[in-house]
């Protein structure tokens, strides 16, 4: 019995090691890739708007601190942009990335100044910082709304108060309100990679440093929606993808 | 003669029995073989080693990431950092020393001066004495003497006194400056050692799985006795019972055998798949820190299934559809469990389990399915024909309206042609379809149908009291739709043709009243305006509350209500039907009781009204209308349909699936067919049954997710008994809970308010969230139980937001309800919803309070003064301060300021302290104080302290900012006193 004992636990134990080597699925490592390597490549184009609505003013007559702050009558910020483009678009990688990127060391800011946000629209890395100053006289209190990431709502009473923030998740775009003042909002973009930019008054935008591959380039904008584009890059290549924005029907 | 033949001396041949033994001992070698590997191989042992291998690996893959980011960075930071500190030190060593020794003489000089001042305090009592006993003799040169030696003493000792306090204070200091000097270092050197703590128990736990000799000696065959790694992994759980064979015994549960990693965390990302995932809900299940520990609580007390089994087909696994069947059949082994009562639920149904411990609550938190389930019984009214012996089912009022004046309200054509099919007059109503079914076809079926409708509607109008309303004043119906879709109509109502129930599913608090389409051609004006003014003169028992509309009011809402209408629903009269038809079937019912001839004889003496109201009696009692109307003539019947108290354990051979065969024999099968089908089991069987005796269960149009809701909560209706003391019912505030959350569902609270997270339905009809009813997040923590009292039991004596349009409605409530939502409110909360009177503030707590309300600029969105609505829109406003004193806790609204967002998510309030890692809350005011616009603020201030540093100190401290504030809310603010 005893050697028959010994052959079976042999047996078995070769058995289950199959098992556990068979079994094991190191050919699916779950481990990310390691950090990608920056690209040469360049994404460029212009986001251009027919039609376009002129931007409105901000009756600023609920705080007369904020009145104090601007000679001429502000605007919203929402459709901006010289005749025929579109400047505060959101344009970035959607998808066709992979691995890791680095983040970048120089802090995003948000600043309140004038009772606006500034700037109107922005993007930023997950994990990197993000610096929210508050550069007027009078009580503003940064609301964010997200749906993925954890909401918050600081009051910033004083004068250049600032606080430090970073997002962890993945989200386009978030909502930033300030309470006291309703038509303050900023837009803000958390990406997981560096691959974004906001276009210019001219409509121009450039993303630089993306790794050669085919890519969805999503453009966002805050009242007109968004548009798509699949873009193909190589090496030392400059890629172009023009948006065209029209006012949404109805 | 022959040599005698050998004989052995035993009857049997050797030979042959040693060929017996080794072929015999040979086969039970061979058996006890298969014995021991059929006991070793069993399926949950491979599981288990195979994520043994899994989580080895996932955890090597952890500990390699948590190298490579410690190596890059931090390491070498902090040990850079704890290096920097060191040559710092170094060089400021002797500075150190010198602090040190400095530190050391001030201790001798404490104890010293200590000693000093005692003696020079004794002194001190000596002369006091000597004084004393001076005055007694009344000598006037004593007397002076005394004194002035007196006078002595106390400088002597106040010198004394003075220089010790001197010493304790520099003590401190030069205890701080080392502590200061030294404490980057000890942070360093501690972080260091904790991030290194982490890698290392990574390590650890990656050494422990990894395949050595003693794995595969403790877990070889006749040696697993021992101490094996693989194991059967079982939890008793006492007093949560199973039954098995009538008898109640102990639940021990064996799931994690093969679901290894379910009550553990991190095993859910892609890649884990079952049965090695972890519980999706490990906040609410199983994590030790969830309210339901896996030791305490177990996996089949909420899942089902046979508790003991580590086999997967005997566990009773279900299979959601052909494909998961067949595909499991294959690799498990898969087989139905005829003899076990209680298979697990499918995913689908899951939450039936909560019931067994909640039923007393009323609704559970975080089971949305089951709950919009036992929300879709009680308006749909399944309790009223079929007894539900649960506590959310009892005492409820009848799902439907009084029947009693309904002819005040509108006609008999527009009921005749309503019960025919509700549906077609409101998409979404709860009253169901009882005529025209799959189980009635047939001319002559339907003019009998025809003759039940008309003869119920017949009675109903006979015995219903009928007022005549005057016309009301006239109105403007564009006012009454502003007024609509403002006051709060649009929390429990519908006005929508399009809209469907099933669209309404997640917001079913928006079907608490009628959808009120096309209400121009069911009901009479003057009614109309009665009811909108005092829906409880009409009937006491509504549940429908006064907005406490104006005259004015109440015409423009008739006029914008009468205006929607539908001309195929007005001018209808009772159709004519076939009198033999109606005739045969009085016939029938008086034949149940009487003799055929007494019945002709009574048939010939009613005439035609007669015959109609008997015929509509009997068609009433039938159907069982009563159930769910109040109905003269039927106060003591008993409701029609089969007790459901226990409908989720009925064994499966009970449920009748007549002749239709490609419905699956489970229990949740079953049901769901018949909510979809209510009649489907007589298909085949009309010509057998006779009329009356064919299925009489109503439709009730579901949708497919109505319908799995409603299973869902019917399957969690079981005998499966869990001991008293175990119960979720039976916790310390559970009584107020479940009382509380019965008063909030029958009056709909949540179809304005967020109630626990959930509700505010009304916020898909107003788009102005700053025009949304108040969140009741924390309510029991916020306000005053008397404030709440007065509010609840009359909520126009005040407003908080002046400028919401939408309105607190007078319910009506008796006291005792009141006192129930107080209580549950605060056992909400923990807390007793009645408080003792707070104590004055001193003045300086008032004069920072008013400061930093000042330099918080608290007022820029509370209006502490009549509100004007010029400058800010008025929904951006906050709540008016000068409530404050009456309605809010005192022990309350400190807490609040300090975090605002820990007690309502999405609240408007910002956070102005910010909560720091080790959990204290950092102030702001310190740093804003030396701004020169609040130079006048803090001057004022300045007046209640002795230093400037020590007001900053004051102010840097979160706790005492915020009782400030609310001690200036309290008694500082105008008209406070």
């Amino acid at each position: 019995m005893k050697k028959y004992g010994f052959v079976m636990f042999s047996l078995l134990a070769v058995g289950l090691l199959g098992v556990a080597c068979g079994g094991a699925p190191e050919e699916t490592p779950r481990a990310a890739p390691a950090s990608a390597p920056v690209g040469t490549a360049v994404i460029t184009g212009v986001v251009n708007y027919t039609n376009g609505d002129p931007d409105t003013a901000i009756d600023m007559n609920a705080d007369p601190v904020c009145l104090t702050l601007h000679e001429d009558e502000a605007q919203t910020q929402k459709v901006v942009g010289d005749p025929g483009k579109l400047g505060n678009a959101f344009v970035y990688i959607k998808s066709g990335l992979s691995g890791s990127y680095p983040v970048s060391d120089e802090p995003a800011i948000l600043n309140q100044e004038g009772c606006m946000y500034s700037p109107h629209v922005s993007g930023v890395q997950v994990g990197q910082r993000l610096l929210i100053r508050n550069s007027d006289p009078t009580l503003h209190n940064v609301h964010a709304l997200p749906t993925v990431n954890a909401e918050f709502n600081k009051g910033q009473p004083f004068q250049n108060m600032e606080f430090d923030h970073t997002f962890d998740k993945p989200e386009v775009m978030i909502r930033f309100k300030c309470d006291v003042h309703p038509w303050m909002s900023s837009y803000m973009g958390v990406l997981d990679h560096p691959f974004f930019a906001v276009s210019a008054a001219d409509g121009s935008y450039s993303i630089d440093k993306v790794p050669a591959g085919t890519y969805t380039v999503e453009a966002w904008h805050e009242t007109l929606g968004t548009k798509t584009m699949e873009v193909t890059v190589g090496d030392n290549a400059v890629a172009a993808a023009n948006f065209d924005f029209a006012p949404a029907s109805g | 003669m022959v040599a005698p033949k050998k004989t052995p001396d035993r009857h049997y041949d050797f030979t042959r029995m040693n060929k017996w033994f080794a072929w015999s001992s040979l086969a039970l070698l061979l058996i006890t073989i298969w014995m021991v590997v059929e006991d070793y191989a069993k399926p949950w042992k491979r599981l288990q080693a195979e994520f043994r291998d899994l989580e080895r690996q996932k955890l090597a893959e952890e500990a390699e990431t948590e190298r490579q980011r410690l190596n890059q960075e931090e390491i070498d930071r902090i040990q850079a950092e704890i290096e920097a500190e060191d040559t710092r030190l170094e060089e400021q060593s002797a500075e150190l020393d010198e602090l040190r020794d400095r530190l050391a003489d001030l201790e001798d000089k404490v104890y010293e001066a200590d000693v000093d001042a005692r003696t020079t305090k004794s002194h001190l009592d000596t002369e006091r004495y000597q004084y004393d006993a001076a005055l007694q003799t009344g000598d006037p040169d004593k007397i002076r003497r005394a004194e002035l030696a007196l006078q002595e003493r106390r400088a002597t000792y106040l010198a004394n006194r003075m220089s010790l306090e001197a010493y304790i204070e520099e003590r401190r200091m030069v205890k701080a400056e080392i502590d200061r000097k030294l404490e980057g270092l000890e942070a360093d050197r501690k972080r260091l050692a904790e991030m290194r703590g982490g890698l290392e128990s990574l390590e650890t736990r990656v050494a422990g799985l990894s395949k050595s000799v003693d794995y595969f000696l403790l877990n070889a065959p006749l040696m697993d006795m021992l101490g094996p790694q693989l194991k059967i992994d079982q939890v008793q759980l006492p007093g949560l019972y199973q039954n098995i064979n009538f008898t109640s015994v102990d639940r021990v549960d064996r799931c994690v055998t093969c679901h290894v990693a379910a009550a553990r965390a991190g095993f859910d990302g892609e890649g884990w798949q079952e049965p090695f995932r972890s519980h999706p809900r490990l906040d609410l299940f199983l994590s030790s820190s969830s309210p339901h520990p896996y030791t305490r609580f177990g996996c089949t007390t909420c899942h089902g299934g046979l508790d003991r089994a580590t086999n997967f087909a005997r566990a009773g696994h279900s299979p959601e559809g052909e494909e998961e069947k067949a595909e499991w059949k294959h690799e498990w082994g898969w087989e139905k469990q005829k003899y076990l009562d209680t298979p697990i639920l499918p995913a689908k149904y899951s939450e039936a389990g909560c019931i067994g411990c909640h039923a007393g609550n009323v609704w559970t938190p975080g089971s949305r399915i089951q709950d919009t389930g036992r929300e879709l019984v009680s308006r749909m009214g399944c309790y009223a024909c079929h007894k539900i012996d649960y506590p959310a089912f009892s005492d409820l009022p009848r799902p439907g309206p009084s029947l009693n004046k309904v002819a005040s309200k509108t006609n008999a054509g527009w009921a005749y042609k309503w019960i025919e099919a509700p549906r077609d007059f409101h998409p979404t109503t709860f009253m169901p379809h009882f005529f025209f079914q799959e189980n009635i076809q047939g001319e002559l079926n339907e003019e009998r149908q025809r003759a039940e409708i008309r003869a119920t509607v017949a009675y109903i109008w006979d015995r219903s009291e009928k007022i005549d309303y005057p016309v009301p004043p006239a109105g403007s119906a564009a006012r009454g739709e502003l007024l609509f879709n403002s006051v709060g109509c649009t929390g429990c109502h519908l006005l929508d043709g399009e809209a469907t129930r099933d669209q309404f599913f997640p917001q079913i608090n928006r079907m608490h009243g009628p959808n009120l389409i096309r209400t121009g051609s069911k009901v009479d004006p003057g009614w109309l305006f009665a009811w909108l003014k005092d829906p409880k003169s009409f009937n006491p028992e509504t549940r429908m509350p006064s907005l406490r509309l104006t005259d004015q009011e109440a015409a423009d809402l008739v006029a914008y209500l009468m205006a929607s209408r539908d001309p195929a629903f007005e001018g209808l009269s009772l159709p004519e039907v076939d009198g033999e038809v109606r005739d045969e079937l009085v016939l029938a019912y008086l034949q149940s009781t009487r003799t055929i001839e007494q019945s002709q004889a009574e048939l010939a003496e009613m005439d035609d009204l007669q015959r109609d109201v008997y015929l509509g009696k009997e068609t009433i009692r039938k159907y069982g209308c009563f159930g769910c109307h109040n109905l003269d003539g039927f106060d003591d019947a008993k409701p029609i349909g089969v007790e459901l108290t226990e409908e989720g354990s009925k064994p499966i051979h009970q449920f009748d699936f007549g002749h239709i065969h490609d419905v699956p024999h489970t229990r949740h099968d079953w049901i769901k067919t018949k909510m979809l089908r209510p009649r489907i089991w007589d298909l085949g069987k009309e010509r057998v049954k006779d009329y009356n005796e064919l299925y009489k269960m109503p439709d009730f149009g579901m949708s497919e997710r109505e319908a799995e809701a409603v299973v869902t909560n019917v399957l969690g209706f079981t005998k499966e008994s869990v001991v008293t003391a175990r119960r979720a019912d039976q916790m310390p505030e559970a009584a107020a809970l479940a009382e509380g959350r019965k008063l909030i569902t029958r009056y709909n609270c949540q179809g304005c308010h967020l109630v626990e997270g959930a509700g505010q339905a009304i916020k898909t009809a107003i788009e102005d969230p700053g025009m949304w009813p108040p969140n009741l997040a924390a309510e029991g923590a916020r306000v005053q139980g008397d404030w709440l009292f007065g509010y609840l039991h009359d909520p126009s004596s005040e407003s908080m937001r002046p400028w919401l349009s939408v309105r607190m409605p007078s319910f009506g409530f008796e006291d005792g309800q009141v006192n129930a939502l107080l209580a549950y409110f605060a056992a909400s909360e923990n807390r007793q919803p009645f408080l003792s009177a707070p104590v004055r503030a001193d003045r300086r707590s008032l004069a920072v309070g008013k400061g930093v309300f000042a330099m918080l600029q608290c007022a820029k969105c509370h209006p502490a003064g009549p509100i004007d609505t010029g400058a800010v829109s008025a929904a951006e406003l906050a709540p008016s301060l000068l409530l404050a004193r009456d309605r809010l806790r005192h022990d309350w609204v400190a807490d609040w300021i300090k975090d605002p967002l820990s007690w309502v998510t999405g609240t408007k309030m910002p956070v102005f302290f910010t909560r720091e890692d080790d959990g204290e809350y950092s102030s702001p005011l310190a740093q804003g104080i030396d701004l020169p616009m609040w130079s006048a603020e803090k001057d004022r201030m300045l007046r209640y302290f002795d230093s400037e540093a020590e007001l900053k100190e004051y102010l840097a401290n979160a706790d005492n900012v915020t009782t400030a504030m609310r001690d200036h809310i309290w008694w500082g603010l105008e008209g406070g006193s």
